[in-house]
């Protein structure tokens, strides 16, 4: 045996799968992804269905293929299918596939998470498409808005499976994108600075941070919704002070980011694809990086684009129409460098550059339609009618579909090792781009012509007829194209060409790994000082494989990767991250549990199955650090020519890993705050009791209790860090008890209140603001207690400061949201009422 | 912190300004005209209406300042810096600009219809 195959059986007995069933207990990368992309085209697939029966529906006037009901439940789940099972769940896959890869790393850095994240999204997609097949699916559209999704308009359990399981799926994004954001920042290759950083990776890390900020407004709604249906908390019912535009609201704070959230990873596609087909690097690496920046902010402040027609004062309209047209700045600038990389390379046409082409020409045309819809006044004229249905058709599919899909032919020989026939493929194209065309082109007309979006049919006289048949028939012949499509991915397996060793000369290195990849991806991490690393060193593979640059021992067990700094990519330590755990799985099915038990209110068993998730949280986090299944103290670690362990530092994966979920968590609490003041000034019957029901005096003295809490636990924080681990299980002890008395004094307060949280919307929204606090005081303490345990274990001391470290900011977090709610739900309103 | 630094943080601060100012101007705009509509017919020449431009232009203001500054630090920076550097030079301009033309429609339309 030569070298390389000596190193690959040793890394492979170390980052391989459990065989057989062993497999659902993995938590590599490259499986998760796969196992995240096939399940998305399989939702795809049902979509793409729904989608046929609604044109079949609409083919004809009159037609009654589909009843009403039957009808709104299958465009219902056709948009929330579209959206949430395969549009980000397929991208977010994508992204965990390629990105360690392209940043040259052998994996995410919290891989648990990241199948944690896939059995989330498998378990919540099978809940929500079973509700199809009852017969009892939601029917209130993606966008479910209140009150048709409030129990007195959709009294059946089909608004519930979309609130419950949506926010069960939203849980899978959340955690990708913390994922991706740390391992972006934390695990490039050394001197990968941010600015040789591939572009497909700035995409990536915008899209993540959005998922971060964009997610929480909707699982905050999702709960305020499920609990005004489960436990009639009226925060959408106007009658007690309640408003239901603050569902809308909080829906496209979510809604509109998303459309974003979609478009910047298949952007990412775009701009890698590209210059490798025109044989140059990318035009104007810089003003993308700005315009990827731009977007991701500017996109937030659109939300109210969508709500032109509910009543907001012009000015404010105003602001969001001009915030709306500004977004097509960079989007602009990106098809302009796109453009300008091909005028000046020499473009080979190969097959993915047929989808490149395919996205240009519809996505530019959906743009366009976008700046005509940022109008105030043409909005108003065409709210709600089929124009708006193509318009973001025309920006979703051509601007997420096409780029994914040449994406796929493009990185296929990566999954598979063959090349895909250029013959079916491009029939697969022609189809599927004519057949779109056909199918939304018309739809602008027939919107233009007053068709509103949702009907379940129409009457023969109106002179939609033809264009509605058409369209029908431009959807039958995508569906062929999609058929022809998966027909050449299947057969190419079995059929298609050897690929040779970086087919399209590409410069990033995912083509430095085996095609297929093995598990660990590289034996040997090199230092890169180019952002184009194979076209500056074609050997780089080769070197790689033969354990030649950093990190290619593997005698002592462990998953490692590099740890570098999220600027300069200079080398700081070597985290070790775990191997194979069933933890992921067993907490995902405690979690379907509690989403199916919730269903069926089945009240008492969704508590135990939440307990029992709970428990398997805490024992999953118990196998960390020093822990003997992880990184055991060892004189080995010191004596090799390596920087320390994560484990052994202050600054380790787990406090970025923190910070990042601690701004998805802020973002949820000013979705909270937001709820709060804008039910306060805009709800028409906000009606506050005439004393308050939180006493203000035992309030301050639990807060009291947390803010010695936390000074003592960053206090201890601090002497650790400096090497002084003196009577620190007593420290730790000390602030747990002093958290757990904050925690007890808080418990009294909400139960012995008299909040009438089912007639007034005032007092549900302080009940949910005193379950927020609750629900973090808990965790810090639970944890911080573990820690105690843990410092008794040995696995916490002045030589292993980590874990600590990473609780810091939790503290502080439970500490600030709780003296803001004081002030903003509490003493404020006393203020303006004195005034 | 220093105004301008190589500090991560300023790669978004020009958009994050730019953020909470949109929120804050939007939320100010309802609060205001729950409080205190001006009339109607009073036109654009209103205490809201006055309110919403000065903070516009002591905003873009600001913003333009840091990009300025972004932009003379760059000029004497090493090499890697520089990219954190003009990119956060970039990120505030585009934060001055993006603010100024929101800001635009205070000039002409009335608050509170």
């Amino acid at each position: 045996m030569n070298r390389e195959s000596v190193l690959d059986a040793k890394f492979s007995r170390v980052w391989d799968n459990l065989p057989g069933w062993g497999a659902l207990a993995a938590v590599n990368h490259t499986s998760i992804s796969l196992r995240f992309m096939l399940t998305g085209v399989v939702f795809f697939l049902l979509g793409g269905i729904l989608a046929m029966l609604i044109r079949t529906q609409l083919a004809l006037p009159e037609h009654d293929l589909l009843s009403p009901d039957l009808y709104a439940q299958v465009f219902t789940m056709h948009g929330t299918v579209m959206m949430f099972l395969f549009a980000i769940p397929v991208l977010e896959g994508a992204a965990m596939y390629l990105i360690p890869k392209m940043i040259g790393t052998r994996d995410l850095v919290f891989p648990r998470l990241s199948a944690l994240g896939y059995y989330c999204y498998l378990f919540g997609g099978l809940i929500i498409t079973s509700s199809l097949l009852l017969g009892i699916a939601p029917d209130a559209g993606w966008f479910m808005y209140t009150p048709l999704s409030s129990a007195e308009f959709s009294p059946g359990p089909g608004s519930d499976f979309w609130l419950l399981g949506i926010t069960f799926v939203e849980i899978s994004a959340v955690s990708a994108g913390i994922e991706l954001t740390v391992s972006i920042l934390r695990t490039r290759a050394p001197g990968m600075t941010l600015g040789k950083m591939p572009i497909f990776a700035w995409y990536i890390l915008a899209m993540a941070l959005m998922i971060v900020f964009g997610f929480p407004p909707l699982i905050f709604a999702s709960i305020l919704l499920e609990l005004e249906r489960a436990a009639g908390m009226p925060f959408f019912d106007s009658a007690a002070g309640g408003d239901p535009v603050l569902w809308q609201h909080l829906f496209w704070l979510f809604g509109h980011p998303e459309v974003y959230i979609i478009f910047l990873p298949a952007a990412g596609i775009v701009s890698t694809i590209l210059p490798v087909f025109a044989g140059r690097p990318l035009v104007g690496y810089r003003w993308i990086v700005l315009a990827v920046i731009t977007m991701g902010f500017i996109s937030f402040g659109l939300w109210v684009h969508h709500m032109f027609t509910v009543g907001i004062p012009q000015l404010a309209q105003a602001f969001f129409s001009v915030a709306s047209m500004l977004v097509a700045i960079p989007t602009g600038i990106q098809v302009f460098a796109w453009i300008a990389t091909l005028w000046t390379g020499r473009v080979s046409f190969q097959l993915p550059m047929l989808w490149m082409f395919g996205f240009l020409f519809i996505f530019v045309c959906g743009g366009l339609t976008g700046v005509m819809l940022a109008l105030v006044p043409f909005n108003w004229q065409v709210h709600d009618t089929h124009f708006v249905v193509a318009h973001f058709h025309y920006v979703l599919i051509g601007g997420m579909l096409f780029p994914l899909i040449g994406g796929l032919y493009y990185w296929l020989p990566h999954f598979s090792g063959r090349m895909p026939s250029k013959k079916i493929g491009s029939w697969a194209f022609w189809l599927v781009f004519l057949g779109f065309n056909i199918t939304f082109l018309l739809m602008h007309i027939t919107g233009l012509l007053g068709m509103p979006r949702r009907v379940f049919t129409y009457q023969s006289d109106l002179g939609w007829d033809w264009l509605n048949l058409l369209s029908s028939f431009g959807g039958f012949i995508m569906a062929m194209g999609v058929g022809m499509l998966i027909l050449d991915v299947i057969m190419h397996f079995k059929f298609g060409a050897k690929a040779s060793h970086n087919p399209w000369m590409a410069d990033t290195l995912e083509w430095a790994t085996g095609t297929p990849p093995t598990t660990y991806n590289f034996i040997s991490i090199p230092r890169i000082e180019n952002r184009h690393p194979l076209w500056q060193d074609q050997g780089l593979p080769r070197s790689m494989a033969q354990g030649v640059h950093g990190l290619s021992s593997i005698e002592h067990g462990r998953r490692e990767l590099y740890g570098t700094d999220a600027i300069t990519g200079k080398l700081k330590e070597v985290m070790h991250i775990p191997s194979h755990s069933w933890w992921p799985l067993l907490v995902a099915l405690a979690l379907a549990i509690v989403c199916i038990s919730l269903l069926v209110r089945a009240y008492p068993v969704a508590m135990g199955a939440a307990v029992v998730a709970a428990v398997f949280l805490f024992r999953w986090s118990w196998e960390n650090g020093a822990h003997k299944s992880m990184a055991p103290l060892t004189p080995e670690e010191q004596a090799r020519d390596e920087p320390p362990l994560h484990s052994r530092t202050c600054d380790g994966p787990g406090l970025w890993g923190m910070a990042v979920t601690l701004l998805a968590d802020g973002a949820l609490y000013l979705s909270l705050l937001f709820g709060w003041l804008y039910l306060w000034t805009v709800a028409p019957n906000w009606a506050v009791p005439e004393s308050s029901a939180i006493p203000l005096g035992k309030m301050a003295l639990s807060g009291a209790l947390l803010t010695v809490a936390v000074v003592l636990y960053r206090r201890l924080v601090k002497r650790l860090c400096g090497g002084n681990d003196q009577h620190l299980v007593i420290q730790l002890w000390l602030v747990t008890g002093l958290g757990l008395l904050h925690l007890l004094v808080l418990l009294w307060i909400t139960l012995t209140s008299e909040l009438q949280y089912t007639k007034l919307a005032h007092d549900a929204v302080l009940l949910v603001m005193l379950a927020f606090l609750i629900f973090h005081s808990g965790l810090s303490v639970i944890v911080t207690g573990l820690q105690a345990l843990r410092a008794g274990y040995g696995y916490v001391s002045a030589r292993l400061p980590y874990e600590p470290v990473v609780m810091n900011p939790m503290w502080l977090f439970s500490l600030t949201i709780f003296w803001i709610s004081y002030a903003s739900f509490l003493l404020l309103p006393l203020v303006w009422k004195a005034a | 912190m220093k105004i301008v630094s190589t500090h991560p943080w300023h790669i978004t601060a020009g958009l994050v300004i730019w953020a909470v100012w949109f929120v804050a101007i939007y939320g100010g705009l309802s609060v205001a005209c729950v409080v205190s509509p001006p009339p109607p017919d009073s036109g654009v020449f209103n205490w809201i209406n006055a309110a919403l431009m000065i903070s516009t232009l002591v905003t873009s203001a600001y913003l333009a300042w840091c990009a300025l500054l972004c932009w003379r630090r760059m000029q004497d920076s090493v090499k890697q810096a520089r990219f954190t550097l003009r990119l956060a030079a970039a990120v505030y301009l585009v934060g001055c600009l993006a603010t100024l033309a929101v800001g635009v429609p205070t000039m002409v339309i009335v608050p509170c219809l």
